[in-house]
């Protein structure tokens, strides 16, 4: 039964997504278990203050920019947060990074977009259809257009900034072992390739795979946030849900 | 592969990155500006703008990303 598992066609992406996955699984259950394990009148240390102190980043972060609305919603960006960050520095390792493969950033913003059109409908009922023809019947054909702009922006942002960041790393790459197997020519060895590349590329690293992968999952979870908030009307909180649900 | 049609219509598209450039040298200026009025904001000036810079580098980003589909793609 498992003897062709190995060998199916699955790009080297999907494979790191995985482990991207199990990663953040494997470190949400160690905190789990320290955060059953601690006394709570203690003060936290070590992983769990990490862990305490960015849980409480992203409730504040929600709370700011979505309101007390969506009580979860801290939860959602967090986790969408620790997956992208971690896919972009998951370049540094060698294996290829989850967002230069287009039906990953396809997926996460495509979970952005459902997420407005049901945060919509949840809050204004039948009243969502009328953002198609708003201000007046004959924008419906633009309103149909414009209404798939946030998911390409944010594909596409993703996207093009890590495969920008890549084929820049691989060009200088490239260059840098022909120039150190033309400087070195006289080793006589294949191994005279090796001795430039390290330190320019580590800065290069640092910048396109750590400082833009950074500013990348800040810029994505700032927009997903102020898109799902823009939803909300201004006027209902948890209390008038509360009653409305009890009638 | 490649041919020289398909160079050109890379350095075409390019070209998309120029008025990108002069709206982050616009952000960057404005921020200067603020930041020399009050500099009591400097922090969150800077977190700001580094914001919106990276905001206006998407579009720059979309030009580069076509220029790249159009060369590496076969």
């Amino acid at each position: 039964m498992f003897e062709n598992f190995f060998k199916a066609d699955i790009p080297g992406e999907l494979i790191s997504s995985l482990i991207v996955i199990g990663i953040i699984a494997i470190l949400s259950i160690i905190v789990g278990i320290l955060a059953a394990r601690q006394n709570p009148l203690k003060k936290p240390k070590g992983l769990l203050l990490v862990a305490e102190i960015g849980v409480k980043f992203f409730d504040n972060f929600s709370r700011d920019l979505v309101g007390t609305t969506l009580p979860n919603f801290g939860g959602f960006i967090m986790g969408v947060a620790m997956y992208l960050f971690i896919s972009f520095i998951f370049g540094l390792t060698g294996l290829p990074s989850p967002v230069t493969y287009m039906a990953i950033p396809l997926s996460l913003g495509l979970t952005t977009f459902l997420l407005i059109h049901y945060t919509s409908a949840r809050f204004t009922k039948w009243a969502y259809f009328k953002r198609y023809i708003d201000p007046i019947p004959i924008f419906l054909p633009i309103n149909l257009i414009s209404m798939w702009a946030p998911l390409l922006s944010l594909t596409l942002r993703l996207f093009g900034n890590a495969i920008a960041g890549w084929a820049l790393l691989t060009i200088v790459e490239y260059a840098l072992r022909d120039l150190s197997g033309m400087v070195f020519s006289f080793m006589q060895t294949e191994w005279n390739q090796v001795f430039l590349a390290p330190i320019p590329l580590a800065i290069l690293h640092a910048y396109f795979d750590v400082f833009s992968g950074l500013i990348q999952t800040f810029v994505f979870i700032l927009l997903t946030s102020i898109f799902i908030g823009q939803e909300i009307p201004e006027d209902i909180d948890l209390n008038t849900l509360e009653r409305r649900k009890k009638q | 592969m490649t041919g020289s049609l398909n160079v050109l219509a890379a350095a075409i598209a390019i070209l998309g990155v120029m008025p990108s450039a002069l709206g982050e040298g616009l952000v960057c200026a404005h921020a200067l500006d603020g930041m020399s009025r009050n500099p009591e904001m400097y922090g969150k000036l800077r977190t700001s703008m580094i914001l919106a810079c990276a905001l206006v580098e998407t579009t720059a980003i979309y030009s580069l990303l076509i220029s790249i589909l159009i060369l590496f793609t076969k």
